[in-house]
């Protein structure tokens, strides 16, 4: 039973409560400030959520790490040619190989070209997972609304998001391709006496493209997550529908990455045009009130 | 006073639903105002509205001279909110849940540690404070987010059921810290609750809300004249009182009815002046009387009527402005409600 309207106090009884302290006055926070902070606060969480940390770390050892391990040490025990092998393959990929003594020729074909390809997987799978719980986790976890009542403006807050997902891709691509130069060389010096990895080719797609397909996944897989209501749902959106899309892309430009140096920057410039486009578009349209809409 | 938020007509639809249809009302600085009503009702988007986290579709608003709608990330910077879930990360300790926070409204780095640390004590979870929040009970989670809606001290307070999960000490503590805040530190707060007994402690106006629409604002005293323009009284006579004291009882001037009842009678008066005549009445007819008590309705009594009115009639509509100046409204205390206020803004019902 509540107590009588009209019989009310007005006061409430004494409370002991202590002063606050002197706080400092609310200060406009510029952007860079508003963005590092996103960042720094995502990253710190992102580092403790193994259902992130774990596949950003076992695909790279896996690709980076293992698979040129083992090919490696079989390179080391084979000392024929591979010229039946590169049958299919285009002559500007093999005439550089041929001509190398037999027993560097399989070190060479796999970890000087093959397994540029499929290195682009890691700054594409890095950023989709990270990007996929950029706005659907926060909807998950219930913290996207006081994220979104905090004084950080509706861009600020999306390049934020973006630059979470972004600098982790990038920053396990890089490691993970300095791991595989380490292994790769390692491995391969008793064949190839001296250090052939990275290729020309391989210090474009480390510099260049993979920058650009990080922001590529980014720039989908983040939209897919504003629209999402749990990073499962965005994970599924963006497994069943977007990836494979740009599996197929990113698997038909690198085929043509193996022409050469060249064909992969203009590739590069492409696909850093789309992302561009992709995270500059999505950054105008996000609002905080369509977010907040759907929280 | 002046006015800490103002809104007029505001509105805001999902699709075709309206969520908040029309609302206009206002409270001053250092007030605070009860947003009261069922699940569903248009609460929480109206502390996204008033916040600056959702546009209207039509009306506007005005919180601290800011404009909510074009205005927002100033506004946010001046005031403070606590969601109905704590919504704390629970993948960071307490206090990065605190500090990043602090670091997103502009602190630097040292002072939002010691604001932090100042926080974390003040609210009795120092020792708790480089725990991951996961595994917190609801009222230490609470704790939490009421420290980082309090990080930047801010002069507009949104809460959104700030007490429940809590325990009765923890709701208690709550409670005495939304009253200080308001009446010792002139801190506006918009308190959203289904606690009746935390409305009526606190709230100086309230704005009941159904399914989007406003239904009534005003003070609470205010709006429980509208609904009774009478005084109710209760009479104990120790057994129910027969008909020739129900007689007697109703001889009083003033009175407007009576109702037997198991210990005596309720009745209801016009003014709270006329009960010693009452008494005297019922004395001088030699009537054992043990007591003559007001009963003037209280916030729950408010709240059911609404919704029974509502309920009755889906346009009923209720804006209560205080009594002018120097009148003594039925049933009130020592002090005239709303004493000082502009007489013009007297109250008006809307069917």
């Amino acid at each position: 039973m509540t107590a009588p309207l009209q019989e009310r106090t007005t006061e409430l009884e004494p409370v002991a409560h202590s002063s606050f302290g002197s706080v400092p006055p609310p200060t406009k926070t510029d952007s860079w400030t508003a963005i590092k902070a996103v960042v720094r606060r995502d990253i710190t969480a992102i580092a403790r959520s193994k259902a992130i940390t774990l596949p950003m770390i076992m695909v790279p050892t896996l690709l980076l790490v293992i698979l040129p391990l083992v090919v490696g040490l079989a390179a080391r025990m084979r000392t024929s040619g591979i010229g039946d092998l590169l049958a299919d393959f285009p002559p500007e990929l093999v005439d550089p190989i041929v001509s190398r003594p037999p027993e560097e020729q399989l070190l060479l074909l796999v970890n000087g070209y093959l397994l540029a390809p499929l290195f682009l997987i890691v700054p594409l799978m890095v950023s989709a997972v990270i990007a996929a719980d950029a706005f659907a986790g926060e909807k998950e976890r219930r913290t996207l609304e006081s994220l979104l009542h905090l004084p950080v403006s509706d861009r600020d807050l999306y390049v934020g998001k973006l630059l979470s997902a972004y600098l982790p891709a990038l920053a396990v691509s890089w490691i993970g391709f300095l791991a595989f130069s380490l292994v790769a060389n390692a491995v391969g010096w008793p064949v190839m006496h001296r250090i052939f990895v990275p290729t020309p080719l391989w210090l474009i797609m480390i510099l260049w493209v993979a920058p650009a397909v990080a922001g590529l996944g980014l720039g989908i897989m983040v939209r897919v997550s504003a629209r999402s209501n749990s990073t499962q749902e965005a994970n599924q959106l963006g497994g069943a529908v977007i990836l494979p899309l740009i599996f197929v892309v990113v698997g038909q430009a690198t085929g043509l990455l193996l022409v050469g140096p060249k064909l992969a920057f203009l590739v590069g410039c492409v696909v850093w045009v789309v992302a561009l486009w992709l995270n500059i578009r999505g950054a105008k349209r996000f609002t905080r009130d369509r977010m907040a809409a759907q929280a | 006073m002046d006015r800490a938020l103002e809104t007029s007509e505001l509105s805001r639809t999902f699709g075709e639903k309206p969520a908040v249809d029309g609302l206009t009302m206002y409270a001053e600085r250092g007030e605070v105002l009860a947003l009261l009503g069922p699940n569903g009702a248009g609460k929480t988007t109206t502390v996204r509205l008033l916040n600056g986290v959702l546009a209207p579709t039509a009306g506007s608003s005005d919180v601290l001279g800011f404009d909510p709608s074009t205005q927002g990330d100033e506004l946010r910077r001046h005031t403070g909110v606590l969601t109905e879930n704590a919504g704390l990360d629970d993948r960071l300790t307490a206090r990065e849940n605190l500090e990043l926070a602090a670091l997103m409204r502009g602190f630097s780095a040292d002072i939002a540690r010691a604001r932090v640390t100042e926080l974390l004590r003040h609210f009795g979870m120092l020792d708790a404070a480089e725990f991951q929040t996961q595994g917190f009970s609801t009222g230490q989670r609470k704790r939490i987010a009421l420290a980082r809606a309090l990080l930047h001290d801010p002069e507009v307070l949104f809460l959104d059921e700030p007490t429940s999960g809590l325990d009765p000490k923890g709701t208690r503590d709550v409670v005495d810290l939304i009253g200080w805040l308001a009446r010792e530190q002139g801190r506006t707060i918009v308190l959203c609750t289904h606690f009746l007994g935390e409305a009526d402690r606190l709230a100086d106006r309230l704005a009941f809300l159904d399914r989007g629409r406003p239904r009534a604002f005003g003070r609470p005293a205010d709006l429980a004249r509208e609904l009774w323009p009478g005084l109710g009284a209760e009479i104990d006579l120790g057994r129910p009182a027969d008909t020739a004291e129900a007689a007697t009882i109703k001889t009083v001037t003033g009175i407007t009815s009576v109702t037997p009842t198991d210990f005596g009678a309720t009745v209801t008066i016009e003014h709270r002046s006329q009960l010693p005549e009452l008494h005297r009445a019922l004395v001088e007819a030699a009537v054992d009387v043990f007591g003559v008590t007001p009963k003037p309705p209280t916030l729950e009594d408010l709240y059911f009527a609404l919704e029974q009115r509502i309920t009755a009639d889906p346009d009923f509509t209720l804006l209560a402005s205080p009594a002018a100046a120097g009148e003594e409204p039925a049933g009130a205390g020592e002090e005239p409600a709303g004493a000082g206020e502009d007489p013009a803004e007297r109250l008006t019902v809307r069917p």
